[in-house]
């Protein structure tokens, strides 16, 4: 309960003449809260308007020191005060009734009170807040007005600074200010600087300030001059105790039952019950309705777009975000791709061209431009994408590899228990259940072309020897292109044991057609992976050893080229087409060497020797171009010092050329500075790099073109050599006569060559058989004879060097693959020395 | 874009192929031999199953991929080339060449 009300009429009912000023330091806090108070509170400008009503009962209640504005703040009070210092002196009595109801209020009847002080001067405060009519609150107006009632009654004008406060939300900072005021209206004179600033924060204050303001400004004006004497005057301050002021009063609902009130208040309680009870069916009580107004309830209504919501998921796996990480590194095109493959599966086309297009190659750029175009629009042209993008998918490397490997494994299902043969693994019968674990023990994955593959070394013979050895059969590298071919050379990759290079040409003058060089996979028996196509036919091919990319290739025409089989373009890296010595004739062997070169500071350097028809053989060496040195011109030996019985003279004066020319030669395995050379004549000569004018040594027992010469891989001072005269010679280093010569039949052998695992097993193709020959056994016989198709010739020959296997290129532009079975184990002896062994049978020397 | 051609032209014709597909990265086919329903079917499940498998393979270890997937059954093999843009299917009748 708030004091709800002062009466006015204060000042007279203060000491007549003397202003209090009361000390309202250090009192009861709690005085708060009263909005009512304020509200209750009339106001009631002098000068232009209303007037308040101040009633003070002032002598109902008994002094007592009220302190309630200890935590007042500086507030207009205090301007007030301070505006007015002559009035400061003067003390006044503020008589407040103890009981202000809250509810009631005063009407705001015009009281006009006067204020004199002691030497009967009206100094009737005017009103400092002249209430703007327009903004209708009358309320305020108490605030400033109460202040006209008394500078006395410092509470009143508090009270109305805080009956000012009307709207309960500035309730908080205006009590405050308010509080603020008193207290500081009772501290000290000097208080209006505080004042002012605490009147800048609410904005009422600050219609209080200006009124402030002016009412310093009023103030200012009546005060007297103050003379010397009039501060040296003694003045009586009277400090006294103003009753107390009640401005709240709850009191209890509880009530002692002891105490004296207990009676009454029980008796009221059971009054207040009977007539709970009476209420019932009592006419005094009456139920009546009351119909309130209730305002037109308005609906509104908001509409907004509907919110769409969108699932997304994700499955977060351990190589997404591996991919994720990897994809915040510097782009690669690879990981790109699979980022997006991983990503959501929003299905929509455009945005997933988008995201392709930074995978995507060089052929597929130029179609994005079109694809971004195309973006947003109709199913005609969506279409259109999907075409467009398909052709990227298959122009892509991406697919091309994909369709490799399909190809590759379509390969080895067809070509299955031959390549398992071919690498010696265990052939996989027809699949049934049972066999599956065969099936998985044996299947491989299939590997880029680059790569080499390990060879595992599982023994599938089980058979007994009882069915003799013979070639078998497993398959053949042909297609359409080189169907009509004559193969001329065969060579392995020294890297990757399964590429195979074939060069196809003829041999003859005559037949020349346009020829070819063909790189096959093992892999893939149906198709090359490499074609090199020339007008000239290939007569020599060979891989380099130290860039094992590099294919070497000899032309029919005396051109060399160097092809790098990486890349599938039919330009050769290198050709000696331009080069001024370039050969004349027919490169019929070419060969790269690894040559030791200590002088010119490389360990070893690889040089490419090629022997031609016109009788040179020279090395090439890579440099610029390529360069060609001559290692040897082959002379023909003149008849005088190299008769032979049986051998015809070659007349000197009629010969056309001074060169015989050379149709294969073979360095030595050990020592590459000496090297045979096979000629047209039927010489072999035994060279040496150090010399290119004469040889060291010839070896005579051919009659015609020497067609290959081979050292023996084991025994270093054997050696093979076949010719056209329907012979194959074993030759010995130191002996210029033949060692060994075999006539198996009366066709030329056009190649032969050693195999790879024992000393004593060599093979000759001659036109229409393929032998096999094992000394060991016998050097009557061939071991194994494989006769060709009718019309076809064999032509070359050439051993896997892991398997058991034996190439043989014929006629027809197929290159066979054959497997040697049930061949005599090899002696370990036998890699040694052959030459002792054959010794005894040395009945066998050519008539 | 020819040698490719010709290669998937060599692989179709080959003995024991049935159809081939090509297959884009979204399930839809680009190229095909076999006819529609199948190859639809066929490009639906065998998207998944690829999906699938390079999952696995690269949960496993992320750095490794899938390069190709075989499946084998009574009647048939099918053989499935994943890649970044294309899946490549292959259907042959699983049987061997006899000697």
């Amino acid at each position: 309960m708030t004091p709800g009300k002062h009466s006015g009429a204060l000042a007279r009912a203060a000491n007549a003449g003397a202003w209090r000023y009361r000390d309202f330091r250090g009192g009861e806090k709690g005085w708060w809260t009263t909005p009512q108070l304020v509200a209750t509170m009339p106001v009631s400008p002098a000068g232009s308007h209303k007037q308040q009503n101040f009633r003070l009962n002032i002598a109902t209640q008994p002094k007592k020191s009220i302190s309630f504005f200890a935590t007042m703040k500086a507030t207009s009070v205090k301007g007030y005060t301070g505006a007015n210092q002559s009035r400061m002196a003067v003390s006044k009595t503020v008589l407040i009734p103890p009981e202000l109801k809250t509810a009631e209020k005063t009407n705001p009847s015009i009281k006009t009170m006067q204020v004199f002080d002691i030497n009967g001067t009206d100094v009737t405060p005017r009103p400092l807040y002249h209430p703007d009519p327009l903004t209708g609150t009358a309320k305020p107006n108490k605030l400033l007005t109460s202040q006209e009632g008394s500078l006395g009654p410092e509470f009143i004008s508090s009270h109305s600074l805080y009956q000012n406060t009307i709207n309960p939300s500035m309730l908080g900072q205006f009590t405050r200010s308010v509080l603020g005021s008193s207290t500081v209206s009772k501290s000290s004179v000097s208080t209006s600087e505080s004042i002012a600033e605490d009147l800048e924060e609410p904005s009422y204050k600050r219609e209080r300030l200006t009124s402030f303001t002016d009412l310093q400004v009023i103030r200012a004006a009546p005060e007297k001059i103050v003379t010397k004497e009039d501060l040296e005057k003694n003045i009586e301050i009277i400090l006294t105790e103003t009753e107390t002021l009640r401005f709240f009063d709850l009191p209890t609902v509880m009530v002692s039952v002891e105490s004296e009130e207990a009676e009454k208040v029980t008796q009221r309680n059971k009054n207040y019950e009977v007539l709970c009870r009476n209420r019932l069916g009592n006419d005094l009580y009456v139920e009546r309705m009351m119909q309130t107004f209730n305002g037109a309830p308005k609906n509104k209504d908001v509409q907004c777009d509907k919110i769409i919501m969108e699932d997304k998921g994700i499955m977060s796996t351990a190589w997404d975000l591996y991919d994720s990480y990897n994809a915040v590194e510097p782009l690669s095109l690879s990981v790109k791709p699979s980022v997006v493959e991983s990503s959501s599966k929003t299905n929509v086309l455009p945005k997933d061209q988008d995201q392709r297009l930074p995978g995507s190659t060089t052929e597929k750029n130029s179609e994005t431009s079109s694809l971004m175009d195309i973006e947003n629009v109709i199913l005609a042209k969506i279409h259109e994408d999907e075409e467009d993008h398909s052709d990227a998918i298959l122009k892509s490397d991406k697919f091309h590899q994909d369709l490799f490997f399909m190809e590759r494994v379509l390969m080895e299902n067809i070509f299955q228990p031959k390549l398992a043969a071919y690498r010696q693994l265990p052939v996989l019968k027809e699949p049934e259940p049972e066999e599956s674990e065969d099936f998985l023990e044996s299947a491989k994955r299939e590997e880029v072309e680059e790569e080499s593959k390990k060879e595992e070394e599982e023994e599938i013979h089980a058979e007994e020897s009882t069915i003799p050895a013979n070639l078998e059969r497993l398959w053949s590298f042909s297609c359409d292109l080189t169907k009509g071919l004559n193969v001329s050379s065969l060579a392995w990759n020294k890297t990757n044991p399964d590429l195979l290079a074939v060069g196809y040409g003829h041999f003859g003058f005559k037949e020349q057609k346009r020829g070819l060089a063909c790189c096959w996979s093992i892999k893939n028996p149906m198709w090359p992976e490499r074609i090199y196509q020339s007008p000239y036919g290939v007569t020599a091919v060979d891989f380099s050893i130290g860039a094992p990319n590099l294919l070497a290739v000899g032309y029919h025409n005396g051109t060399i080229a160097i092809y790098n089989v990486r890349s599938n373009s039919n330009v050769p890296v290198l050709d000696s087409s331009e080069s001024p010595q370039k050969h004349l004739g027919p490169v019929w062997q070419l060969q790269w060497i690894e040559q030791d070169r200590g002088t010119t500071g490389d360990d070893k350097r690889e040089i490419l020797v090629s022997i031609s028809a016109d009788g040179r053989i020279s090395k090439w060496v890579i440099r610029k171009g390529l360069d060609c040195y001559d290692l040897m011109r082959l002379k023909r030996t003149t008849a005088t010092s190299n008769r032979k019985g049986g051998e015809k003279e070659k007349k000197d004066e009629a010969l056309i050329s001074r060169q015989a020319p050379g149709m294969c030669f073979s360095f030595h395995p050990k020592d590459t500075n000496i090297y045979l050379a096979g000629t047209e004549e039927g010489h072999i000569h035994k060279c040496s790099c150090s010399y290119n004018e004469q040889y060291l040594n010839t070896y005579r027992g051919h009659k015609g073109p020497v067609y290959k010469v081979t050292w023996n891989p084991f025994c270093h001072d054997v050696f093979l050599s076949c010719s056209a005269d329907w012979g194959v010679i074993i030759w010995q280093q130191e002996n210029v006569k033949p060692f060994l010569s075999f006539y198996p039949t009366t066709s030329v052998v056009y190649d032969v060559a050693w195999s790879p695992k024992s000393s004593y097993i060599f093979a000759a193709a001659n036109e229409n058989r393929v032998e096999i020959w094992d000394l060991h056994i016998s050097t009557l016989d061939p071991l194994i004879v494989n006769t060709a198709n009718p019309g076809i010739k064999f032509t070359t020959i050439l051993f896997a060097k892991q398997t058991d296997c034996l190439l043989v290129g014929d006629s027809d532009g197929q290159v066979s693959v054959y497997e040697l079975r049930n061949m005599p184990t090899a002696l370990e002896s036998g890699r040694g020395d052959i030459i002792d062994t054959l010794l005894g049978p040395k009945s066998n020397q050519p008539a | 874009m020819a040698e490719v051609e010709e290669t998937l032209k060599r692989i179709q014709s080959h003995k024991g192929v049935i159809g081939t597909m090509v297959v884009n990265a979204e399930g839809i086919p680009i190229r095909t031999t076999l006819d529609n329903s199948t190859t639809v079917q066929y490009a639906g499940l065998l998207h998944h199953l690829t999906m699938k498998a390079k999952s696995t393979v690269r949960d496993i270890d992320p750095q490794n991929d899938l390069t190709f997937l075989r499946i084998r059954s009574k009647k048939h093999e099918i053989m499935v080339a994943p890649g970044n843009l294309a899946f490549h299917f292959l259907v042959k009748s699983s049987f061997y060449f006899a000697r």
